[in-house]
């Protein structure tokens, strides 16, 4: 009993650690593309039960933005990260180098800036991924939808049974030029992705 | 006013109290069912999921929409609704990603409504109005003491259908 109890807090610390390393490695590629130092401080990660998400985003009829790719290759699956309507515009105003306050709504410019940052994010999620299993996989371009928090998190829903599992919650601070946003993330991973994990997290346990 | 009823995922929720509303927030693909005796002031909703129970008629859950609807029909019958008074209101089934490259993969909406279609033929039952399909969530509201169902989509006003 004891030894199936340990399992999913090995899967929960190495997805913890891959998502970390994730983030960091996107701030350092967004820093080479906007050509301004972008840094992301103070990742608080966590777990929580997917059911709970709507709660934690303000309910299931508030507005927000996700930002969501499919993995592809040896593996397959899919990441999505979802922020509050407010949070993805002071985001957008970060990466466009625009005071917070700016962006008064998502046009195709700012939208387009934020898929690169899911695109970043998701890509070195599955980099280390990869790096850590030795399975080839790539994601799909970025899709940005605005809608309801409900509706948004259908798009998961309708392709795994996720219902009970818990997700990563990625509390952090995203920095530039001395103005920062504090923005939660979501990095939902499916169940093929997990049992990719579990099962490296096992070889470890034997090894 | 009473406090509106949260139906949540893969629920039904019913009521006998006029001055309820059942409230599905945020529908995506997923496909709200509500359906209400006028005359005896009883209706449910239901807030499912996914079209059709992998597992068959075994284990029948309210998370699948041919499920869904079947269970809350037979709910509505045993407690005096009669099928001819029903009034029957779909909404939802939207396909959320329509994103060059995932459009095909991923017209679960399509099939959640399609289901409903097939299983409400099945059980020679009528809609009398319905909102679904396109690419936008809705919140649906339905309405106990008469069967009205409003729909709220982002930045719109609530209307009926």
């Amino acid at each position: 009993m004891e030894e199936s109890q340990a399992q999913p807090s090995k899967i929960q610390s190495l997805l913890s650690s891959l998502t970390a390393e994730g983030i960091q490695n996107a701030a350092r590629a967004m820093t080479e593309m906007i050509g301004e130092t972008f840094t992301v401080t103070d990742p608080n990660i966590s777990s929580v039960k997917f059911t709970e998400i709507p709660q934690i985003l303000g309910g299931p009829e508030n507005d927000a933005v996700g930002i969501y790719l499919r993995i592809e290759g040896n593996i397959s699956g899919q990441i999505m990260l979802i922020v509050p309507y407010s949070k993805a515009l002071e985001l957008a105003d970060l990466l466009m180098g625009e005071p917070i306050g700016t962006t008064q709504s998502l046009g195709r410019i700012e939208r387009s800036a934020l898929a690169e940052l899911g695109n970043l994010t998701g890509s070195f999620f599955l980099n280390a991924i990869a790096d850590s299993t030795g399975v080839y996989v790539r994601p799909s371009p970025p899709a940005v939808i605005v809608d309801m928090v409900g509706a948004i998190m259908d798009i998961i829903l309708a392709t795994c049974d996720i219902q009970s599992e818990e997700v990563l919650l990625i509390q952090a601070k995203f920095v530039r030029n001395g103005r920062e946003t504090q923005a939660d993330f979501w990095v939902i991973p499916d169940n093929i992705t997990i049992n990719t994990l579990t099962e490296k997290a096992t070889q470890e346990n034997e090894g | 006013m009473k406090d509106n009823i949260p139906v949540g995922l893969g629920e039904i929720k019913l009521s006998q109290d006029p001055e309820d509303i059942l409230v599905a927030y945020g529908l995506g693909s997923c496909v709200g069912v509500g359906m209400a005796d006028p005359q005896l002031h009883i209706a449910g909703l239901l807030h499912a999921v996914l079209p059709h129970n992998p597992n068959g008629n075994i284990s029948s859950s309210p998370k699948y929409v041919n499920n869904g609807i079947e269970l809350l029909f037979n709910e509505l019958i045993s407690r005096g609704a009669h099928p001819a008074r029903l009034i029957i209101r779909v909404a939802g089934g939207a396909n959320m990603l329509n994103a060059p490259g995932f459009t095909q993969s991923f017209n679960i909406g399509s099939r959640n409504v399609e289901a409903a279609y097939e299983t409400l033929q099945r059980l020679k039952l009528k809609i009398t109005s319905q909102e679904v399909g396109g690419t936008i969530g809705r919140t649906v509201r339905f309405y106990v003491r008469d069967g009205r169902m409003t729909i709220r989509t982002l930045g719109n006003q609530e209307r009926e259908i």
